[in-house]
């Protein structure tokens, strides 16, 4: 037995030695460092972005001519696919990947050495992978969010599995969410109150309340419907055939106002990266702050779920539907005060400001289709106007994570992505939201319906079908670009100092790539929102 | 003595509840509902009544919250604390388990349509990593030093761990490699069954020879025939049972008397 064990003065040196670093796999599943955790994050998000992007090319090519192409095989595969996009575009990339870039990111920003229960946001971001995985295998299975034509008993299982795996990517959403909030509240760095919390942090902050008070309104759908399903009372949803209704129970989550939730962090990508390329502070930050508060009240939409009834034709729906747009374009000009008070140099902007103007963009021509959408005169709900609604949201709140994914990539990724390409992929992503989104408004403006696949009746509706297809195709060749980047930055690594663009806040304090527990020292007590534009202490003679 | 962030939340609390008042009364609110609740009479349209009366609520919530921990500034907390300065956050230590818990939360939903035992496995996971993960996250905070943190943990845990580990990787691969002989010819099961045991020798082989062989091989080695005896039992499994020879027809009709005779005695 002797033979096992080591001599003594071995043993001592060894429990004196710190423990062996171990990388590649073990981290992965083991870290507790929350850079390693967002990067899980951002990487299955960035994977799901260009699975989703693909299908949803597919389905736009479906859709030119229901009777002579036949993509998926038949009206019920057509709407699994359908709804898989739907539910993968904002629940599986577009959310995710704003988790990923505040678990990264948020931390350091309130100057904190960690995220807040970092074992908890593990196993948030293993659950999405987890969720997502079980979700679009089941989808692939025959199951999906319901069915347009009746399904077999093995597809019912797949439907039922399709519901709880989306169920599982709510709750791993939530449990991040709470991980990077109680962050903001509670790990703060000394002398930064709530007031001077950088946008991005905030807005994460809100967004992720309203995350948290929305989707376990959704997962409550979920279960009865569950329960339904495999009860085979058939309450609402056809059990045991289940039908649409099984979709339209939880359409809700990707209509207006909750959707909007989804892009509520662009408010803070954009109020980041602007006053640094401004070189100056943002003209109003409390502002600012409130505007992104306000935009998220707009977006708390738990209330309009249909379980009880339908809605959408009462006056707090067009309330909310027309308010939401306020925040949004203030908060535009907020930054576009910014950009005129601050020294913008003239030129090629960087690629990340085309990320963050352009989202908020797109986020205001979301929130202006959805102001026209809620008009009952116009009688836009149920038309392609949904998805144009939709996927102005989705592109906007995608391209507002990439833009910061390439402004914080030093920190994120410990280098610098091309400015070249992702100026062009960030340039065709919004031309190919502005595409998508406004054709599927004007298809809605002449009838054209949004679930089933049908022609329009007018040759104006075809058109803008056509135009949405080639909208798909150029969203598809921005990702495909912006990923390649990511990619090509990892081949050919670009050199990337600790703060390559002048940056305001704590983040930028920190080394490249960020060590463990970020800071080599405990930042000094902070005195505005943008700490590094603030004198050091000893300039005047030390702090009071 | 009241912060920034309180009398932001306690202002929109007021607000709001004004807001819900005035709101349920111009939607037809009866009597003093709209201010109790809609105990005594209707709070008018009761989804805007909800969603401000809701916010209210929950802004009170976080008034209360971030009232209690003084905006969260750690230099008003020091001040409240008579300390100099909080202590950074715990630093924590990697840990299988929170991986562990995601996959058994994954088998209790694929439990829910795939089948009761499925959905028991993965409750039997997520309660066992509830337990670790409890006893971890004490560890990392019962004294300041990280490897006195790790080995007092061990000393109460790994009692319980290794045994537990130990019968159930055997039972895993005890099930797994049965279900590979039984799918395998009778001669094949021979084989397989020598097979295996040669790999673990030559692994127990090796270990001995090579003692400070790099940690990432040794465990790649064991995941590699781990994941490999599994998937086939999974596999042969599937594929079913070898058909096994009977003794002609009695042994049917043996079964069948059996069975008749047991249905009869119930009845």
């Amino acid at each position: 037995m002797t033979m096992t064990e080591s001599p003594p003065s071995e043993a001592a040196e060894s429990s004196a030695a710190p423990l062996p670093a171990v990388g590649g796999l073990y981290d992965w599943l083991t870290t507790s460092d929350h850079k390693a955790i967002g990067r899980i994050w951002l990487r299955f998000g960035a994977l799901s972005l260009l699975f989703f992007s693909v299908i949803g090319v597919l389905i736009s090519f479906e859709r030119l001519d229901a009777d002579a192409i036949d993509v998926f095989g038949g009206v019920n595969s057509y709407f699994q696919m359908w709804s898989l996009y739907r539910f993968g575009i904002v629940l599986m990339v577009a959310i995710p990947l704003f988790v990923g870039l505040a678990t990264v990111i948020t931390p350091m920003q309130v100057g904190s050495t960690n995220i807040a229960f970092p074992r908890a946001a593990l196993a948030a971001a293993w659950g999405y992978v987890l969720g997502s995985l079980i979700t679009v295998i089941s989808v692939l299975s025959g199951g999906g969010w319901g069915a347009l034509d009746g399904v077999s008993g093995d597809e019912a299982d797949a439907i039922r599995l399709t519901l709880l795996g989306t169920g599982m990517v709510m709750v791993s959403i939530i449990l991040g969410t709470i991980c990077v909030a109680t962050t903001v509240v509670s790990l703060r760095t000394s002398g930064m109150g709530l007031t001077k919390v950088p946008l991005f942090a905030w807005s994460m902050l809100v967004a992720g309340s309203v995350w948290v008070l929305t989707l376990p309104v959704a997962i409550a759908n979920i279960a009865i419907l569950y329960i339904d399903l495999s009860g085979g009372a058939g309450l609402f949803v056809g059990a045991p055939n289940p039908s649409f209704d099984v979709y339209a129970q939880l359409a809700w989550i990707l209509d207006q106002p909750a959707v909007y939730a989804a892009a509520v962090p662009v408010l803070g990508v954009a109020g980041s990266i602007i006053p640094v390329v401004a070189k100056g502070r943002q003209v109003s930050h409390e502002a600012m702050m409130i505007l992104i508060g306000l935009a998220g009240l707009l977006a708390i939409g738990g209330w309009s779920q249909p379980f009880f009834g339908d809605e959408r034709d009462t006056l707090v729906y067009i309330a909310f539907g027309v308010a939401a747009l306020v925040p949004v374009l203030a908060s535009l000009g907020g930054n576009g005060a910014t950009l005129v008070a601050g020294e913008a140099p003239v030129g090629i902007p960087p690629a990340h400001m085309v990320g963050a103007l352009g989202s908020m963009l797109l986020f205001l021509a979301a929130t202006a289709a959805g102001a026209l959408r809620v008009i009952d005169p116009l009688d836009l709900i149920g038309t392609t106007a949904d998805t144009g609604v939709l996927n102005l949201v989705a592109v906007a709140a995608i391209l507002g994570a990439l833009g910061g994914w390439w402004f914080w990539a030093p920190k994120t990724d410990g280098r610098l992505f091309s400015g070249i390409q992702g100026l062009g992929a960030m340039t065709v992503l919004l031309l190919g939201g502005v595409l998508l989104g406004a054709t599927d408004m004007i298809a809605g403006f002449v009838d054209t319906p949004d679930v089933l696949l049908a022609s329009a009746d007018d040759s104006l509706g075809d058109a803008m079908i056509v135009l949405s297809m080639v909208g798909s195709i150029v969203v598809l060749l921005g990702v495909l670009g912006a990923l390649g980047a990511i990619a090509l930055a990892y081949v050919k690594p670009g050199e990337a100092d600790d703060d390559p663009w002048g940056g305001h806040t704590l983040e930028w304090a920190t080394a490249t790539p960020p060590p463990a527990g970020n800071f080599a020292e405990p930042p000094a007590r902070v005195r505005s929102e943008a700490p590094l534009l603030d004198e050091t202490p000893g300039d005047e003679g030390g702090e009071s | 003595m009241f912060t920034t962030g309180f009398k932001f939340f306690f202002g929109l609390t007021i607000a709001l509840t004004i807001g819900a008042v005035a709101y349920g009364y111009s939607t037809g609110g009866e009597h003093v509902g709209p201010v109790t609740l809609g105990w005594k009479g209707g709070v008018g349209d009761h989804v805007g009544y909800l969603v401000l009366i809701g916010g209210a609520f929950a802004s009170a919530c976080f008034a209360g919250i971030i009232v209690a921990f003084r905006d969260a500034d750690p230099a008003a907390q020091s001040h409240y604390m008579g300390v100099e300065a909080i202590a950074p956050t715990t630093p924590v230590t990697g840990s299988f388990w929170p991986v562990i818990g995601a996959f058994g939360g994954a088998a209790m939903v694929l439990g829910l349509v795939l089948g009761s035992a499925v959905f028991v496995l993965g409750l039997v996971i997520c309660s066992l990593v509830a337990i670790e993960w409890t006893m971890d996250a004490w560890a990392d905070r019962a004294t300041g030093d990280a490897e006195a943190n790790k080995a007092l943990r061990d000393r109460i845990m790994a009692p319980f761990e290794i045994p537990v580990a130990g019968a159930l990787g055997v039972a895993v691969m005890a099930l797994a490699a049965s279900r590979i002989f039984l799918n395998a010819t009778k001669l094949g099961a021979v084989v397989w069954a020598g097979l295996i045991a040669v790999i673990i020798f030559g692994l127990g082989i090796l270990y001995a020879a090579r003692p400070k062989m790099n940690k990432n091989v040794i465990a790649g080695l064991v995941l590699a025939v781990g994941v490999a005896v599994i998937a086939g039992g999974i596999v042969t499994a599937v594929d079913g049972q070898r058909d096994f020879e009977h003794h002609g027809d009695d042994h049917g009709e043996e079964h069948g008397e059996d069975h008749s005779e047991e249905g009869e005695a119930s009845e």
